[in-house]
């Protein structure tokens, strides 16, 4: 398997048959028509973090992460820089979190990117469905624009 | 007057269950259970759907094994259709079957139970993680990252998707595998082989240092169940079933899925919604029996595979009849991730592997079909009923983790009567009811994406239900 070290790694992760759960594979599918192919950005969406994804963070110079969040108000957009962060039981298959898996970079191969973002919407439904809650639905333009400034700055100028 | 210690949840499975520990008036541990508290309905709700959209439909079950489903299902369908697939579509069926099993042990050995293993069974909570053995042994945890990677790779690459790949259908797969993708894939088996012999390595090494654990993780004699070639050779895909008894005689050979439910009753029990399989001309509960890498190991011959099969014999020689102690899953499992990264190497030199003939095209010619596999943690039963447009009408799945409930509810007590001794228990002993689980690598369910940390909640109860004592993690 060739490893890709691409300037900006773009991590999604949430089940698009539960709700709002839904909305970080949807905003990666957004960043992924909205920016043209490049081996510079590369857009990964998972259902679940695994602890192997450790891997293409560290070959990344920059990673963003997106999730819903149930711990925000219904469609609350955080935007914070994530820093590596170690915890008891918090990597194993379904509970891999941003920080940890930065932690796991950085005792695994050493390396992390050099700038680690988290964007976060507040989920007003997780249950089954495909739709998306009307708090989450209005905070979409919002979280869109937000990761286009944010690949836009975080992607190397070109040559 | 009696007392109840509950584990809930119980951490690193697939899924959600908990542990109850019955002591009686002097303190002493009586019963135990373990209880799965969550319920799927997928039988239920698949009811009135066509019978071809089962296969995609039923990989949702599970997150780590959706291959597992998808295979086992795809088999119902195709016994409904009444037609046997090209050649090169099983192969590559096999190929994508033996790839999930590897990543879901490299899972289960590297990440659930090597903080255990490597840290040992007293060692600091906060640390018995996968941070834990990053720190303690950063090789083993790049191996556990590397094999699990090889495995889900592999997936992608046939099935387009690492989880729920569509690519399994009715009559064989969507599509032939490419001369670039098989390439791709032999250019990972040597790191593969690398990953797995380091873990194989350190297993060695410690094993021995967890006789107590050894002696009482489900030590008990028990029949074994699991799918055999005619040369008496591991199989997970194709095959027949085969029944031996504790001393390794076989009770029943040549199981055919046909013949899976005239064989195999389950059995309910009120504190769980996991059923309790047994084999019908034994009764339940004498008919239980055990399934996934030890009884695999138990029932065959030969791995059929050069490197493993040295292992088999090295694995054999642990007991004189069948392994009995459920704490040498652990080491099954990675002579069978050995089996599958070499079986993947021998099957992608078929000379007819990228042959395009890969799917066979029939409708309904039989209202009844059933598929039978080797899911990772052990035999997976698919059973349809459909009328005759093909909407099914009724479906029944037997799982691994049904086939092992006896088992591990009685792992559960012989540990919990070693380790809870006059109603006290410490970290470390739960620690250890906890791992006799994990020994069989139950999937509860993954399919549900669960959100934050898993906490362990012991409590102990008096017969009043009153709250005694507690422990928190």
């Amino acid at each position: 398997m060739m490893h890709t070290h691409p300037g900006c790694l773009i991590l999604a992760c949430g089940n698009t048959l539960r709700g709002d759960d839904g909305v970080g594979p949807w905003l990666a599918q957004w960043a992924e028509d909205h920016f043209p192919a490049s081996p510079n950005l590369r857009i990964l969406s998972r259902q679940q973090w695994t602890p192997e994804l450790a891997e293409e963070i560290t070959h990344a110079d920059s990673v963003l992460f997106i999730d819903c969040s149930v711990d925000s108000a219904p469609g609350a957009i955080e935007f914070v820089p994530v820093h590596p962060a170690a915890g008891p039981q918090t990597v194993a298959t379904h509970h891999s979190g941003a920080a940890e898996l930065l932690a796991l970079s950085r005792d695994l191969y050493h390396s992390v990117p050099h700038t680690a973002l988290q964007l976060t919407i507040g989920a007003g439904s997780t249950e089954i469905g495909e739709g998306f809650s009307a708090q989450v639905k209005a905070a979409l333009p919002q979280a869109c624009q937000l990761i286009e400034e944010t690949i836009s700055r975080l992607l190397p100028a070109p040559e | 007057m009696s007392q109840t210690i509950t584990i809930d949840p119980v951490t690193r499975l697939e899924g959600h269950g908990k542990i109850t520990i019955q002591l009686n008036s002097q303190g002493e541990v009586e019963d135990a259970h373990f209880h799965v508290t969550q319920f799927r309905g997928f039988e239920k709700f698949s009811e009135g759907r066509p019978f071809y959209e089962m296969p995609s439909l039923m990989a949702r079950i599970c997150g780590i094994c959706p291959v597992s489903h998808l295979i086992a299902s795809a088999k119902a369908c195709e016994a409904i259709m009444s037609v046997r697939i090209p050649h090169t579509a099983a192969q590559l069926r096999r190929m994508l079957n033996l790839a999930q099993m590897v990543q879901s042990h490299a899972l289960s050995f590297f990440h659930l139970s090597s903080p255990d293993l490597l840290l040992g069974m007293e060692s600091d909570p906060v640390k018995r993680n996968i941070f834990g053995v990053a720190e303690a042994r950063p090789d083993l945890g790049l191996a556990g990252i590397g094999l699990r990677r090889f495995g889900q790779h592999i997936i992608e690459l046939l099935g387009n998707k690492r989880i729920h790949p569509g690519w399994v259908v009715p009559g064989g797969v969507t599509e032939p595998l490419s001369q670039a993708k098989r390439d791709e894939i032999l250019a990972m088996i040597p790191e593969a082989y690398t990953n797995l012999k380091a873990g194989l390595t350190a297993y060695k090494q410690i094993a021995s240092t967890f006789k107590p654990e050894i002696e009482v993780f489900a030590n008990f004699p028990s029949n074994y169940l699991g799918l055999i070639n005619e040369d008496e050779s591991i199989e997970f895909t194709d095959g027949l079933l085969r029944l031996i008894d504790p001393k390794g005689n076989i009770i029943e050979d040549g199981i055919s899925a046909s013949r899976f439910s005239e064989v195999i009753g389950e059995a309910v029990e009120n504190y769980t919604y996991t059923k309790f399989v047994y084999y019908k001309p034994l009764g339940y509960p004498e008919g239980s029996y055990r399934v996934g890498p030890l009884p695999r190991l138990n029932i065959v011959k030969s791995m059929g595979t050069p490197q493993a099969d040295k292992e088999l014999v090295e694995f054999k020689q642990i007991s004189l009849g069948p392994v009995e102690s459920s704490f040498h899953y652990h080491h099954a499992r990675l002579v069978e991730a050995l089996y599958g990264i070499e079986k993947i190497e021998q099957i992608l030199t078929d000379p007819l592997i990228l042959d395009k003939h890969v799917r066979a095209t029939a409708g309904v010619n039989r209202l009844e079909g059933a598929g039978q596999i080797e899911a990772p943690r052990g035999t997976l039963f698919h059973n349809y009923k459909v009328d005759e447009n093909g909407k099914i009408t009724w479906a029944n799945l037997v799982v691994a983790t049904g086939h092992n409930n006896n088992a591990m509810n009685r792992g559960v007590l012989q540990s919990a009567k070693a380790y809870v001794k006059h109603g006290k228990f410490t970290a470390g002993a739960l620690n250890r009811v906890e791992a006799v689980i994990r020994t069989f690598d139950p999937c509860l369910s993954c399919s549900t994406h669960a959100f934050g940390q898993m906490p362990l909640v012991l409590s102990l109860v008096n017969a009043d239900g009153e709250l005694v004592d507690q422990l928190v993690r």
